[in-house]
């Protein structure tokens, strides 16, 4: 099995023949499972482009780790992977030009140079970064920059819509974009942003010590990602009409939306909510169309699945049971939600609004059946909650960050929650 | 060495000019390349003829020089200086191009191609704003195969620029990295500067002058009506 399975998994298995209804909907998309452990050979080459702040608040410990981090990612490709590295602070450094990596010592020799500096012209590393590997893309290859800072953007182009704008125009032409925030200062709405409009990962993390982790995890998501630029679009058919999709999915034209990279045995789950007229038994209600590039081809692939149900009374839906798993999944998409709704609140200043609805939201996920992804949720909600009080600027990072695990490939380092 | 052999009271429309530029650079060239160019001031504005636009040898030499050196990995705000020169010296910067990084003309592969126009388009749709600095500093890792059109670039092709400052012209470095970055300042009014990079050779006082003049107030009238151009 090399293709992804799409699976529909309503919440009640029925729709109402009698009047209009709602039907709440989780659509669950597999990717094929690797058959052995991934052997390095056999992934598709890497052409990469590391891009590491070095603005002056980067100095000390920061980048100490960043270089080690780097050195250990030079470390970890063959000679069939390109790397380029990019350090920038107000002005850009091509430390080493992107270059197979026969020998990472010449890199490790590079990389032991980069020291701080100024500001952070974020956009202009970013193009260096983007420009190294564009002179060697290669279509058979997973072409794409790895973008490091711990600062906001301020010097050069900052308005974070525009470069959200330019870091897509670039994943159209085959390179992504992950993003990586270091510590408390980083700019989480720019690298949120960066990252959904380059198809990438997106990370925040708040220790360096976490760096090497990082990037071994992001090597074996580029290992075994079997698709990307994925998009989904969801059509309802016969009067059905598509109400909301919960994951807050970015738009991607035509009406369909963007799903992050498919990895080998990484489930992905779209809330949809659909109303209907009065249902007429064996329509089709729903039509679903995914596609995405394999990586080595430029060809898309797609898979199409249609949903019908049976019809019953309403009264007799509201007899059966809601799928459980169904429920769950729902709720931790509309809680993704939720939390964007709370930052909102924050950034108007609303401090007490905020605590306020996430103390609600945290109380309604505590009275669904326990379960270890629930319990792991309320502990994110619990610690979210206590940092309103001590760190609101933190607890907004932590927020955003997990508001965009429905829409994104987000990085969960193991010690998070130290 | 790019040879433009052409005769040089030529004239051609935009389909004939994309071909013949084409067959000198070895590459098809878009007729929006062509437009992009020439609002960026880098080719001179076309003639008319009716309702078409006429192109002569000039139009030719600028844009095989903008592509010749853009393809080399030169942001279009450091040719820019390039572009105003006089019809004989654009033939002898493409003549000097002899040997300049031979590998970087090498095509590279078409998808390759589109990501690195586009970042280019986005390099120089940067370097439009003030803020940034006109030599990027990632395209100085190819400066070992660049350096002369950079010793081109970063001293005065004549000395006519010193000399024909105006009295209240003043001279700063505006950036310590490139020499090439060297700015003459005019003050034309209170509040109103024009900056001038030392290396863009002034045209000497006479008609010459005066047309250049006239096509940077065209250029300068476009701006201010179209701040987004």
């Amino acid at each position: 099995m090399t293709q992804p399975t799409l699976r529909f998994r309503p919440l009640r298995p029925a729709v109402a023949s009698d009047r209009p209804s709602s039907l709440d909907l989780l659509l669950t998309i597999t990717p094929p499972a690797l058959l052995a452990e991934p052997q390095r050979q056999q992934r598709p080459p890497l052409n990469l482009a590391l891009v590491i702040d070095r603005s002056g608040s980067m100095g000390g410990t920061k980048l100490s780790y960043a270089r080690k981090a780097a050195r250990f990612l030079a470390g970890e490709l063959t000679n069939r992977d390109r790397l380029a590295i990019i350090s920038f602070d107000d002005e850009v450094q091509v430390v080493v030009p992107s270059t197979l990596v026969t020998d990472p010592q010449p890199f490790i020799a590079a990389i032991n140079t980069i020291h701080s500096g100024g500001s952070t012209a974020l956009f202009d590393g970013w193009l260096a970064g983007a420009t190294q590997v564009a002179e060697h893309l290669d279509a058979a290859q997973l072409n794409r920059v790895l973008l490091l800072s711990d600062g906001q953007a301020n010097h050069g182009l900052t308005d974070t819509t525009e470069i959200g704008v330019k870091v897509a125009g670039l994943t159209q032409r085959g390179i992504s974009t992950s993003a990586f925030g270091l510590g408390a200062d980083f700019d989480e709405d720019l690298m949120g942003a960066m990252a959904a409009a380059g198809d990438g990962t997106l990370a925040h993390i708040e220790s360096p010590s976490q760096l090497a982790d990082l990037y071994a995890s992001e090597l074996q998501g580029l290992a075994t990602t079997i698709g990307r630029r994925v998009s989904l679009g969801v059509r309802g058919k016969h009067g059905a009409e598509v109400v909301d999709l919960l994951n807050d999915l970015r738009p991607t034209g035509a009406g369909n939306h963007q799903l992050p990279n498919l990895r080998a045995g990484q489930e992905l789950n779209v809330g949809v909510q659909l109303k209907l007229p009065a249902w007429i038994p064996n329509q089709e209600i729903l039509s679903v169309r995914l596609a995405w590039e394999a990586p080595g081809s430029s060809e898309r692939q797609t898979l199409i699945e249609h949903l019908t149900l049976p019809v019953m009374d309403s009264e007799e839906i509201k007899q059966l049971d809601p799928d459980e798993v169904v429920a769950e999944q729902l709720a931790l998409l509309r809680a993704n939600r939720e939390r964007r709704h709370v930052i909102a609140e924050l950034d108007r200043g609303d401090v007490s609004s905020a605590s306020l609805n996430l103390s609600q939201l945290y109380e309604e996920l505590s009275a669904m059946p326990a379960s270890p992804r629930l319990s792991r949720e309320l502990d994110l909600l619990n610690e979210k909650l206590a940092l309103l009080k001590s760190d609101p600027k933190r607890s907004r990072k932590n927020l955003k960050r997990e508001s965009q695990r429905s829409s994104l490939n987000v990085w969960e380092g193991d010690d998070e929650q130290t | 060495m790019v040879k433009v052999s052409t005769p040089a009271d030529a004239l051609y429309g935009l389909e004939e000019l994309l071909l013949v530029a084409g067959k000198l650079l070895g590459e098809v060239i878009s007729s929006r390349t062509v437009r992009l160019y020439a609002t960026q001031g880098l080719i001179d504005r076309p003639g008319k003829e009716g309702r078409s636009a006429v192109y002569c040898h000039r139009h030719l030499l600028q844009l095989v020089l903008v592509r010749a050196l853009a393809r080399r990995g030169l942001s279009l705000s450091a040719i820019a200086p390039l572009c105003v020169l006089a019809d004989a010296e654009l033939e002898q910067q493409l003549e000097q191009l002899d040997g300049v990084g031979a590998a970087a003309t090498v095509p590279y592969p078409p998808a390759s191609r589109a990501a690195l126009d586009y970042l280019q388009d986005l390099q120089s749709s940067r370097e439009s704003t003030p803020t940034t600095d006109a030599f990027p500093a990632h395209l100085l890792s190819k400066t070992h195969s660049l350096s002369p059109v950079l010793g081109m670039l970063s001293e005065p092709l004549s000395t006519q620029a010193r000399s024909e400052r105006s009295p209240s012209g003043s001279r700063f470095g505006g950036s310590t990295r490139e020499a090439s970055s060297r700015w003459l300042r005019f003050t034309l009014a209170p509040g109103i500067e024009v900056h001038v990079r030392e290396s863009v050779s002034l045209p000497p006082a006479g008609s010459r002058r005066q047309q250049w003049l006239k096509r940077l107030l065209d250029r300068l009238n476009e701006l201010i009506d179209d701040p987004f151009s």
